[in-house]
């Protein structure tokens, strides 16, 4: 006997649905809401890393372009919320063609050029006045509103998230058991191989890094109306080594773990927060501890100890109904 | 019968060795053309050669008419060259089922966009696809096995989804790089007689191989490599026959020669 695997899922998704429900706290809503948004950004880390075994740490910039594009166009020329969040995926998915020459990198190398394009985006962001606004930021972003009817209050705005968080997770599962999905774990695991099975090394890399981006700039354009105001210091490269963080700790290749692993990142620190400057240790060990646990990630334990206790309770069960020979 | 592969004067040097050395093969289409030689003697190298997956350092390589010699092995993969590898290439945390739908890449289409829509058009593929896998894992005895990680699968069941990952894309030329190592006497026999039903249903194999008990009732026709060069070509009668075949197995340079070649490519490997 086996759990059906889907239950966790839809367990997991009403416990998500309901928070607004018992949590009315603005500030812990808040915080939840940008749970959900980072849970957007481990799932685009998880196809580059846990599917095709890319270690990008470029999705921090792509965040970004999204951000500041969603947020310019809402607030110069009030492009409605929906378009924006589109075009701030466009943007950042255009953008991700300016790795096309290095996605033959490998391995380190590739983090470290995808680092360097995460270094320019968070200069340019800095330094182009004119563009972002520079060091001041980009202020005065408006509340969202769908069809003419604000979806800025916290709870509405944290479902809102919510709802497109479960679409991108829906698409990920979709591209996970498909003929791309299978390419990129093909790549993942054998390069030669896939070669030899007809699967273009470059070109599908490169789908994979703009389904990503995309990904991550929809996040990105979720961030500009979560904060309203957008500040460079917000995507420098430490936010791309976060998302990684996010994708890892969860589970590499779980689409799951990359949820639970988001809101560990981002609910962590709030949750520590009364042990004041000792918070970020009490995080990083927390971090160590797991990955000094083997590569399953917390969702991995997790199913692992849940596989156990069940088992424990089938044979349990089977015990007590076994019929008893008479002596 | 036409010539499915031709090489002219193809070369592979590394460094400062000449691993393949003006080799002129011809592969008639239907046939199955065993490719041996002494250790060392450039055959695995050839093979490379003719997948893509080594570049030539001269020479030309004919697929069907075809100049093939510049094209990258995804590509010839696609144009209907397939090969399993000496050493195992598995996805190894696949199921022996997606191994084998992987095979299936080239020869099918749904993109991205179809697959999150999931498209009437993508859900007939993927169906057509796993059924293809399916048959493919059928015709080599893995059906039971379909679900289990290829990398938990034992030595001999991996060596034959390498063989059903190739075959399931129908390729019109099959390249086998040693599949009798390591199989025991009774999974020899069984290779055997796929290669016979492979041949039969009309695919051209390239048998590289060192056991002569599947060498020589599966081959139609046998050429010899010895430091590089081709040495003999003919029958598995005519090649047992001949004096000079028979001087470069028992030759004291093979040895020396093995060493020298092996050294090089794993530096160039390493490089």
């Amino acid at each position: 006997m086996k759990m059906p695997p889907a239950l966790p899922r839809l367990i997991a998704l009403l416990i998500l649905v309901a928070v607004p429900l018992v949590e009315h706290n603005a500030y812990w809503l808040h915080v939840f809401s940008l749970a959900l948004i980072a849970a957007i950004l481990a799932l685009g880390m998880q196809l580059l890393l846990g599917m095709a075994g890319l270690l990008s740490l470029g999705q921090g910039a792509f965040y970004g372009i999204g951000a500041y594009v969603a947020g310019a166009l809402a607030a110069n020329y009030g492009v409605p919320f929906l378009l924006t969040l589109l075009a701030g995926g466009l943007a950042a998915a255009a953008a991700s063609l300016l790795l096309v020459p290095i996605v033959r990198l490998k391995g380190t190398s590739l983090a470290v050029a995808t680092l360097g394009f995460s270094i320019i985006v968070h200069l340019v962001i800095l330094n182009e006045e004119w563009l972002t606004g520079g060091s001041l930021g980009l202020m005065d972003i408006p509340k969202p509103t769908l069809f003419g009817v604000s979806v800025a209050d916290d709870d509405v705005f944290y479902w809102v998230c919510l709802v497109i968080l479960v679409l991108v997770f829906v698409a990920m599962d979709r591209i996970s058991k498909s003929r791309f999905g299978r390419a990129l774990s093909a790549i993942c695991q054998d390069e030669e191989a896939a070669r030899a099975s007809g699967i273009r090394l470059a070109w599908s890399k490169s789908k994979c890094f703009l389904v990503a981006a995309f990904t991550a700039g929809v996040a990105g354009g979720l961030f500009a109306y979560h904060s309203r105001y957008l500040s460079p210091s917000d995507f420098t490269f430490n936010e791309s080594i976060e998302i990684m963080i996010m994708a890892v700790i969860g589970g590499l290749g779980s689409l799951s773990g990359a949820v639970v692993g988001a809101f560990v990142v981002v609910l962590m620190p709030e949750v520590l927060r009364s042990s004041g400057e000792l918070r970020m240790i009490l995080f990083g060990l927390a971090v160590i501890l797991l990955m000094a646990a083997g590569n399953l990630g917390i969702v991995g334990l997790a199913s692992l100890a849940a596989a156990k206790l069940f088992g424990l309770f089938s044979s349990a069960r089977a015990w007590v109904s076994k019929p008893r020979e008479a002596n | 019968m036409a010539a499915l592969l031709e090489t002219r004067g193809v070369s592979r040097r590394f460094g400062g060795l000449l691993a393949v050395d003006s080799v002129d093969l011809d592969v008639t289409e239907g046939e199955v053309h065993g490719l041996i030689g002494p250790n060392g003697a450039g055959k695995t190298t050839m093979l490379n050669l003719l997948s893509g997956h080594l570049p030539v350092s001269t020479g030309t390589i004919l697929f069907a008419g075809a100049d093939i010699t510049r094209l990258p092995s995804e590509r010839r993969a696609a144009a209907g060259i397939r090969r399993t590898f000496q050493n195992l290439k598995l996805f190894r945390e696949m199921t022996a089922l997606e191994n084998v739908m992987v095979g299936l890449h080239a020869s099918t289409r749904a993109e991205i966009f179809h697959a999150l829509l999931r498209t009437r058009f993508q859900k007939r593929e993927e169906a057509d696809i796993a059924e293809k896998a399916r048959a493919a894992l059928a015709f080599v005895g893995l059906t039971a096995l379909a679900d289990q990680p290829a990398g938990s699968l034992p030595y001999g069941h991996q060596r034959l989804l390498e063989i059903a990952r190739a075959f399931v894309a129908e390729p019109r030329l099959l390249l086998l790089d040693e599949p009798a190592a390591g199989l025991n006497a009774s999974e020899s026999r069984h290779l055997v007689d796929f290669i016979f039903r492979i041949r039969s249903a009309g695919t051209t194999i390239i048998l590289i191989e060192h056991h002569m008990d599947v060498v020589m009732p599966t081959c139609d026709r046998i050429t010899v490599l010895n430091y590089g060069k081709l040495l003999a070509r003919g029958t598995p009668k005519e090649i047992r026959a001949d004096g000079a075949v028979i001087g470069a197995y028992l030759g004291k340079g093979a040895v020396a020669a093995a060493a020298a070649v092996r050294k090089a490519e794993a530096a160039h490997a390493a490089h």
